[in-house]
């Protein structure tokens, strides 16, 4: 503590230790949070398609088209401890070849501060519902689900379900005119 | 050069003490306090600033040698043959040169 370089360089230190001490007392306070909330989904328009996919071969495969309604409110996840959250939809559902399908169908970031309360209606998806071949058609039980990872200022980075869940079906026939 | 070799950058060893003291008070009060109306308005940055500002203060109070921290000085035992000593010293310096 005799020179100048030396008053500074502990002083710096122990903010330093203090701000590591404070954002750790941040994530203790909202670790043990619960974040699930409800969220209603709905989809309005289902067809089928067969159609090449050429990304991956130029085999026909199932292209699903979907339209989807999302309510949900989710200001109540936001606190001091979190910058963000990236929602996506995930549709789920089971085919012969396949036990277990996930495609994520759409996803939204939400910053803190901005409008949290969702209310979407016949919403398109992002991205494209491809089944790696032909388990779309016909098939009596594909589940929405909304998920969303928190992004925290410091600690853990969770990944939340929603409760609530929408299960449909695909049309029996797929749809050749062009949409 | 002289100009700034002039300009007094130590303590005395009582003032030290209090500059640590009152540095750890204050960091340790904003970092409080921060943590506290961060949490109110439920805004980590603003306790980041808030404990930023205690450091900026105390960086200011306690860093530069004010003549608060100066005021015991250690009394130095004059040198009992203070010539010779000096003259010594005086002569290593010239050799140095």
């Amino acid at each position: 503590m005799h020179s100048l370089l030396q008053r500074g360089n502990s002083i710096l230190a122990y903010a330093l230790s203090v701000l590591a001490c404070l954002t750790f007392i941040c994530f203790a306070s909202t670790v043990f949070l619960n974040y699930v909330t409800d969220a209603k989904m709905n989809t309005v328009k289902v067809v089928v398609k067969n159609v090449p996919d050429y990304s991956a071969s130029r085999e026909k495969n199932d292209l699903g088209f979907l339209t989807f309604d999302l309510q949900t409110d989710l200001t109540s996840l936001f606190n001091w401890n979190v910058k963000q959250l990236f929602l996506y939809l995930t549709a789920e559902y089971e085919t012969p070849s396949n036990e277990l399908n996930q495609v994520v169908l759409w996803d939204k970031i939400i910053l803190r501060g901005e409008n949290a309360i969702l209310d979407f209606k016949n919403m398109n998806t992002k991205y494209y519902f491809w089944d790696d071949g032909n388990g779309l058609k016909g098939n009596k039980n594909i589940t929405l689900t909304l998920s969303w990872n928190m992004i925290p200022n410091a600690g853990l980075l969770p990944n939340i379900f929603a409760s609530g869940s929408h299960s449909f079906k695909f049309p029996a026939e797929y749809t050749t005119t062009r949409m | 050069m002289d100009f700034f070799n002039r300009i007094p950058t130590h303590m005395d060893f009582e003032g030290q003490a209090r500059a640590e003291k009152l540095s750890r008070i204050i960091i340790t009060l904003f970092g409080a306090v921060g943590l506290i109306w961060g949490y109110i308005i439920q805004q980590f940055s603003q306790t980041v600033y808030i404990l930023g500002a205690g450091f900026v203060l105390a960086a200011l109070l306690t860093i530069p040698p004010w003549p608060l921290y100066r005021r015991k000085p250690l009394k130095w035992q004059s040198s009992k043959n203070g010539n010779e000593g000096q003259n010594k010293e005086t002569s290593k310096k010239g050799k140095k040169k």
